[in-house]
């Protein structure tokens, strides 16, 4: 798996609104500001879906944006992964249950990690993405275990 | 501001009070929306007032339909609240997309979920926000009795 070496040194991101609160999408616009200073890990934003390599999910998946969301999914090269974001894009958050409301965004798409928080704040997030690069370099995603 | 604005249109105010400081509320009749906003485009000026939302709120308990139009003053750095009540059975109101191109959304939305007849639009459809399996049923979730 040769690309997935290349995404480890720069993986771009997509961010897709599922309908969210805005909540969350505040904090993933927040961890790509230079404070957070993303790209030290190579993060930024992808120009166009077809350029991406993880979708950063956000908010509960509404019936017409799960159409969206498989759409945009199927429209990335691989190999692609997806980091679900906030308590919405994980289980449905506060809006579960609600009649326009598929759920979280597993309910669509492979999801690869999932950031809890309501909304996550920015390192958080930052720390999803990071994990996911460990989790591509052979390990489990977690920080070594000390002793 | 408000003095002379509900002075201008005094022949369509019905009651008007004070939501919060700079938020005017005027009830108007339903029937008289419409010629309401042309009278506003004359008092006012067309280039200084501008259509922020349309919102619906159901009342079942007095049978009725709440319908505002939230309308951002400029020169007076100010809101403007056009209140109307609509029969709950038969929630009709004149159409003003005509007037002003920037209703659309507004008005497609209040239909789709409390089910008010904008009359005039042409563009009126279910399904503008509300997904196919609800309004396919005759649904309009903003009803309190909808059951969704
Ligand atoms: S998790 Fe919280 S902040 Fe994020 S979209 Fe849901 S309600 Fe909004």
């Amino acid at each position: 798996m040769e690309r997935v070496k290349i995404i480890r040194y720069s993986p771009w991101l997509v961010h897709f609104n599922t309908g969210a609160c805005n909540g969350c999408d505040i904090e993933v616009l927040a961890s790509i500001t230079p404070h957070y200073d993303p790209e030290r890990f190579g993060v930024r934003l992808a120009p166009s879906v077809r350029h991406g390599d993880v979708l950063v999910v956000t908010g509960v998946v509404t019936k017409k944006a799960a159409e969206r969301l498989k759409r945009l999914y199927e429209q990335m090269p691989e190999p692609k992964f997806v980091v679900a974001v906030g308590a919405c894009a994980l289980s449905g958050g506060v809006f579960q249950g609600s009649y326009p409301v598929v759920g979280g965004a597993d309910k669509v798409v492979k999801v690869d990690v999932y950031v809890p928080g309501c909304p996550p704040r920015p390192e958080a997030i930052l720390e999803g993405i990071i994990k996911l690069l460990k989790k591509l370099e052979g390990g489990d995603g977690d920080e070594p275990k000390p002793g | 501001m408000s003095q002379s604005l509900v002075e201008s249109l005094k022949e369509y105010v019905v009651k008007s009070y004070a939501m919060k400081p700079n938020r005017l509320v005027i009830e108007v009749e339903a029937s008289k929306v419409r010629e309401v906003f042309v009278k506003l485009a004359e008092v006012l000026g067309k280039e200084s007032f501008y259509l922020a939302t349309i919102e619906g709120t159901d009342l079942p308990e007095k049978k009725l339909i709440r319908i505002d139009y939230f309308i951002n003053l400029f020169k007076h750095d100010a809101y403007l609240v056009l209140r109307a009540y609509l029969p709950r059975e038969n929630p009709v109101v004149p159409s003003v997309i005509d007037l002003i191109p920037g209703a659309l959304a507004g008005e497609l939305e209040t239909h789709d979920l409390l089910g008010v007849l904008f009359e005039g639009n042409t563009y009126l459809r279910r399904s503008f926000f509300v997904p196919e399996d609800i309004s396919s049923k005759g649904i309009y979730p903003l009803r309190k009795d909808s059951g969704v």
